[in-house]
């Protein structure tokens, strides 16, 4: 099993791939950083703009805790896009290569097989989402210093620097479970499709249906709330004025149990089939 | 001969009014906030507005004779576009008339009430209604409608019966809603977009509490 997982780090890291995400999110994270620059100041002075009848600000609210924060924002869509992309290619390349059946000619169980490949891609995801966490806080304090961060979640939520630091970490947290659902649907797509461009268009179609969904309400308090759909959104929970843990945590549990179960369906899928 | 006595009547009315003088009571009060030469203070800011929550601010009140209050901190902060101006000197920037509204009893204290007017299109409020301690020579409550930014009523609280300047300001003010671009929203699905545009303007209130005063004269 080790010797699997070993084998499965190899070839990500030897993967084009791999280098592709990495770059992918530091161009995402370039260009909110960009557009903060030129227009941060605008956006702010539009939200604001009610209140600078009454009064005068005093400090800068275009910091660092802002940039990471709208860069946070790209947990709804982009991140975990392009890790369901990725993370699809490491079964469908095999698929593609050949190099599957190959594998499956040496003594190795399809189980052990299948489990290393979501290890390595659930290992791989909170690596991708450290790189975006770590690069995210260094750049932006460093480019746009620290401050007070305002945030719209049931009205104008203002953090101090150090509370907002606090949110910022524990968001990340928090949202890197829900990457880790994501990655995990993506993989098991790939078992049941086997292709590369179908599971591509079926992921981005099941995330664009989960962000759909997550915004619907279903007149109903048991599938509003035990839905997968509904639990992807416990990292912005940290932006409420005061941090509804219990919420967070039930979301996080029950989204892990979610991940866990589409794991299971995959593993039995492909233990099932055979390779062709 | 009853035409002579109407225009005496009519140009003594004319003169009474052209030469209506700005309230004693008014004038000692601002005698007495100018011998301020300077002061420094804590402050401690609380904001009660329905739709923002942030935390109490703190940050550095300074003043100096000439120059317009300024208010420091580390965080960013919002201060209310009136009710800082203690030492009167806003009101006192152009002129105006007063007019003697009579006496309201304000939080147990007997308080001289009086409308101010200004005389020049200069002024940036309209109207102003002051409630004044004449004993105590401090006002106590001020209401200014200003031209822009809509009424501020200013309620200041003193620590003893001496003290010169208050240890509490409640401003109170008019305020609407925040608008929300898009990209900013944290939450969408949460936003009752409906229920904003409803809403309309709301009163809120700023808390300034004053600390370590340091006055000199």
């Amino acid at each position: 099993m080790i010797s699997l997982i070993r084998s499965e780090i190899y070839k990500i890291s030897k993967q084009s791939k791999t280098l592709y995400a990495i770059a992918a999110i530091l161009i995402i994270e370039g260009f909110v950083m960009m557009s903060a620059y030129y227009q941060g100041a605008g956006i702010i002075d539009l939200l604001l703009d009610n209140l600078k009848d009454s009064f005068e600000f005093r400090g800068n609210l275009l910091n660092g805790n802002l940039i990471i924060y709208l860069i946070l924002n790209s947990l709804w869509f982009h991140i975990p896009l392009i890790l369901m992309i990725i993370i699809s290619g490491f079964l469908t390349s095999e698929y593609k290569d050949k190099t599957i059946e190959t594998v499956m000619l040496q003594p190795v169980s399809k189980l052990y097989f299948i489990l290393s490949k979501y290890i390595v891609s659930i290992a791989f995801t909170l690596l991708i989402v450290l790189i975006l966490a770590v690069s995210t806080f260094f750049i932006s304090y460093w480019i746009f210093g620290y401050g007070d961060l305002v945030v719209y979640l049931d009205g104008l939520n203002f953090f101090k620097s150090d509370d907002a630091f606090y949110r910022l970490i524990n968001a990340f947290l928090s949202g890197s479970i829900t990457m880790v659902f994501f990655s995990v649907v993506s993989l098991t797509l790939a078992v049941i499709l086997k292709d590369a461009t179908k599971t591509w268009i079926v992921a981005a179609i099941f995330l664009i249906c989960s962000n759909l969904l997550l915004k619907m309400d279903f007149n109903n308090d048991i599938i509003n709330e035990l839905f997968f759909s509904k639990l992807t959104d416990s990292w912005q929970y940290f932006f409420y004025y005061e941090i509804p843990y219990s919420t967070i945590y039930f979301k996080n549990l029950l989204l892990l149990g979610y991940s866990f179960l589409v794991m299971i369906i995959g593993i039995l899928i492909f233990k099932r089939r055979d390779i062709q | 001969m009853k035409r002579l006595y109407f225009l005496v009547v009519l140009l003594a009315s004319l003169n009474l009014i052209n030469g209506q003088e700005i309230d004693n009571d008014l004038v000692l009060i601002k005698q007495r906030m100018d011998s301020i030469k300077s002061y420094e203070a804590q402050i401690k800011l609380d904001i009660d507005i329905s739709f923002i929550n942030m935390p109490s601010k703190y940050g550095k009140v300074q003043y100096k004779q000439g120059e317009s209050t300024k208010v420091s901190s580390e965080d960013f902060i919002m201060l209310p576009k009136r009710g800082l101006d203690l030492t009167l000197n806003e009101i006192f920037e152009h002129p105006f008339i007063t007019v003697d509204r009579g006496e309201v009893n304000h939080k147990g204290v007997a308080c001289k009430v009086i409308n101010l007017i200004p005389t020049s299109s200069k002024s940036d409020f309209s109207i102003a209604t002051i409630f004044m301690d004449t004993k105590a020579k401090r006002i106590v409550k001020s209401e200014i409608s200003t031209k822009m930014e809509g009424v501020f009523t200013t309620s200041l609280d003193y620590k003893n019966y001496v003290d010169v300047l208050p240890m509490t300001i409640e401003v109170q003010f008019a305020v609407n809603n925040v608008k929300i671009p898009l990209r900013f929203l944290g939450k969408e699905s949460e936003v009752d977009r409906k229920a904003i545009r409803q809403e309309g303007s709301k009163s809120g209130k700023i808390f300034l509490t004053l600390s370590e005063v340091q006055i000199v004269r």
